[in-house]
């Protein structure tokens, strides 16, 4: 019986070790997120700029991007003739966008949580485009994409332009981190908090604990 | 007055009794670890799942227009809304942890055998209310996952013989999963909390009929048990704390780990996506499920891994008590069982290949094996274990229960105040 288990669990256990079970999952770019105001306004503007006549944001209000901190004169510009309590929408109309591209683009206010790998995939994504042999460009990470490429990654070949880029679309992906979640700051802040008032509360509990059982004997 | 009042309630009701019977007077065996505070944590973690709940509801939009924008309302907009539904998202995976945990500790320490079979079976029929909860709250998000997850289990309902359609309509009040789906979904997802209130009490009942096991397996003489409080009360608080640790962790500083990427997109009918998995505490059972190539086979492979656990009183046929403690071959079949645990749980994580249906489907004998095998292995690892000569404390022990058996028989176990 013991025998035949431990052949069993051996079999299983190589079997698992050599699975090419992820081989087919393309390798992320890591990218470090940025969390500071400034960052995420340069973000806010590189995606008003590049994104936000396809794409919207509809979970996020213009008034939301003031009362984070960042500049009015700029949110006026981008929300155009919008109200400024209305959701971040996209300038162009879905019907526009269909006739284009054959799809509606999708929102992007939960873009950094609605993939697997998060801000890393999104930052490949962008950085992800090539020039393929017919000259038109193409996408590593996802080869069925509609999208255009918006900073232009496969029109680069200049080193310091490529880098350029890439700070663009680490801003961009910054900002919708911040987007898909905008209470994380809050959340961890208070997080601190809580695990300090657990720690300190657990460790009264424990000495309790130990003071009461030693009425035992 | 104080007095006065509890003994004005006492004519009445009785309280001092039952607080004397149940909690400062209630006999608990002192060598307890704290393997034996889960079952106090996952009561907090219903209250818990409750309270956050009740607030949620106050919130969300049961409608398939606006289910998905009302959680990103709450998420958003609501004060330390965010803070309630990461608390309700955890605790739900937290319920299924501590639930885990305990019925490990069951299975380890035989807490299950006589006199506590209907502990263990009210436990089965909780787990039960727990998973379909667990299952109808997950649709309310109304993204890729909730609406994908629910139309592969509702479907599986097709298996059921010659009304099997008819039934899969039923449930879901409609030929696909939606509006009337999530209605009745969320209709009783807030009310099977208030059952599983219903049968913790039951399963509470059946506690303080028979007592707590302890890691022995013997029913302690009166020396060895001490009040409920305060000593486990204050044990089980400062399992608390260690608990709310780790639990707030997750909530505060990685609460998406346990939410699946697609369920951040709202549910497409139009749109299967790539690799539909359910919540890690669904796993194994679903590896199982997906092992079998048949459907009505795996689904009652499926029902079966789940419902085999009520069969352990009658599968383990050893005499001797305190369950792997003093049994080596039975806690390698445990430690075996949570290994293919693990294994069943990787096979319905990852999507099918060649390999892992092969792994899966060996893991799934395994699992039914050990359970089949164990009526065998018990027995003969108990003559092995009496050739081989018992230690004399465990003798002694077995001695006392056959014995304590016995007076049982002649008197009924009672509550000490009830009427001869």
């Amino acid at each position: 019986m013991r025998t035949l288990m431990n052949t069993l669990w051996k079999a299983v256990l190589l079997g698992c070790f050599s699975l090419p079970v992820w081989a087919n999952e393309a390798v992320l770019e890591k990218v470090a997120i940025e969390t500071d105001v400034k960052s995420i306004e340069r973000g806010a503007e590189a995606l008003m700029g590049a994104c936000h006549s396809c794409h919207s944001m509809k979970y996020l209000h213009y008034r939301d991007l003031v009362s984070y901190g960042m500049d009015k004169q700029k949110v006026e510009t981008w929300r155009g003739d919008q109200p400024l309590d209305g959701a971040i929408l996209a300038q162009m109309g879905e019907s526009d966008a269909m006739a284009s591209f054959g799809k509606v683009p999708p929102d992007l206010s939960l873009m950094a949580k609605a993939r697997d790998g998060g801000a890393n995939y999104l930052y490949s994504y962008l950085l992800g485009y090539y020039l393929k042999a017919d000259g038109m460009a193409g996408n590593h990470l996802y080869p069925e994409t509609k999208m255009p490429d918006v900073l232009n990654v496969s029109g680069t070949t200049d080193a310091a332009q490529h880098a350029e880029i890439a700070g663009q679309a680490r801003d961009i992906v910054s900002f919708l981190a911040w987007v898909s979640d905008p209470h994380e700051a809050e959340r961890i802040r208070l997080g601190y908090y809580v695990i300090a008032y657990l720690l300190v509360l657990t460790t009264l509990l424990y000495l309790l604990k130990n003071q009461i059982w030693s009425r035992l004997k | 007055m104080p007095g006065r009042i509890i003994e004005w309630i006492d004519q009445r009701f009785p309280l001092t009794s039952f607080v004397k019977h149940d909690l400062t007077g209630y006999p608990t065996p002192r060598n307890l670890s704290y393997w034996w505070n889960f079952g106090f944590l996952a009561g907090f973690v219903l209250v818990l799942q409750v309270a956050t709940g009740i607030f949620l509801a106050m919130h969300y939009k049961a409608d398939i227009a606006q289910s998905f924008d009302s959680i990103q309302h709450i998420m958003r907009d609501v004060n330390y809304g965010w803070l309630l539904r990461y608390m309700h998202a955890t605790g739900a995976s937290a319920f299924f942890f501590v639930i885990f945990v305990h019925m490990a500790r069951t299975l380890y320490y035989g807490s299950y055998r006589a006199p506590r079979e209907l502990m263990w079976w009210t436990g089965q029929g909780l787990l039960l209310l727990l998973m379909a909860t667990a299952f109808m709250g997950y649709l309310l998000p109304w993204g890729q996952m909730s609406f994908w997850g629910a139309t592969v289990i509702t479907n599986l309902f097709r298996a059921t013989p010659f009304i099997g359609d008819q039934v899969v309509i039923w449930l879901r009040g409609d030929y696909t999963v939606g509006d009337a789906t999530l209605t009745r979904f969320f209709s009783l997802h807030y009310l099977f909390p208030f059952i599983i209130f219903a049968a913790v009490g039951i399963h509470l009942v059946a506690l303080h009929t028979v007592k707590s096991s302890n890691p022995s397996g013997i029913n302690l003489a009166d020396k060895d048990n001490i009040p409920f409080h305060p000593y486990f009360t204050i044990k089980d608080l400062y399992g608390l704390g260690i608990f709310l640790i780790v639990y707030s962790v997750f909530v505060f500083f990685m609460p998406d780990s346990l939410i699946e990427p697609a369920n951040n997109i709202p549910a497409n009918p139009m749109q299967t996506p790539n690799h539909i998995v359910p919540e890690w505490y669904f796993l194994p059972f679903y590896a199982i499920l997906r092992s079998v190539p048949n459907l009505v086979g795996g689904v009652l492979a499926m029902g079966l891994s789940v419902m085999i656990f009520a069969f352990m009183p009658f599968l383990d046929r050893s005499r001797i008590p305190g369950g792997a403690h003093f049994r080596p071959i039975f806690k390698i079949q445990f430690y075996l069982f949570l290994v293919d645990m693990f294994i069943l749980g990787y096979v319905g994580y990852v999507p099918p290949t060649p390999q892992t249906i092969v792994i899966g489907q060996i893991a799934t004998l395994c699992y039914f094996g050990s359970f089949f095998l164990i009526p065998f292995v018990s027995k003969a690892e108990e003559r092995w274990l009496m050739q081989r000569g018992l230690p004399p404390e465990i003798t002694a022990l077995i001695e006392k229960e056959a014995h304590d058996k016995e007076a049982r028989k002649k008197t009924p176990l009672r509550r000490k105040g009830d009427i001869a």
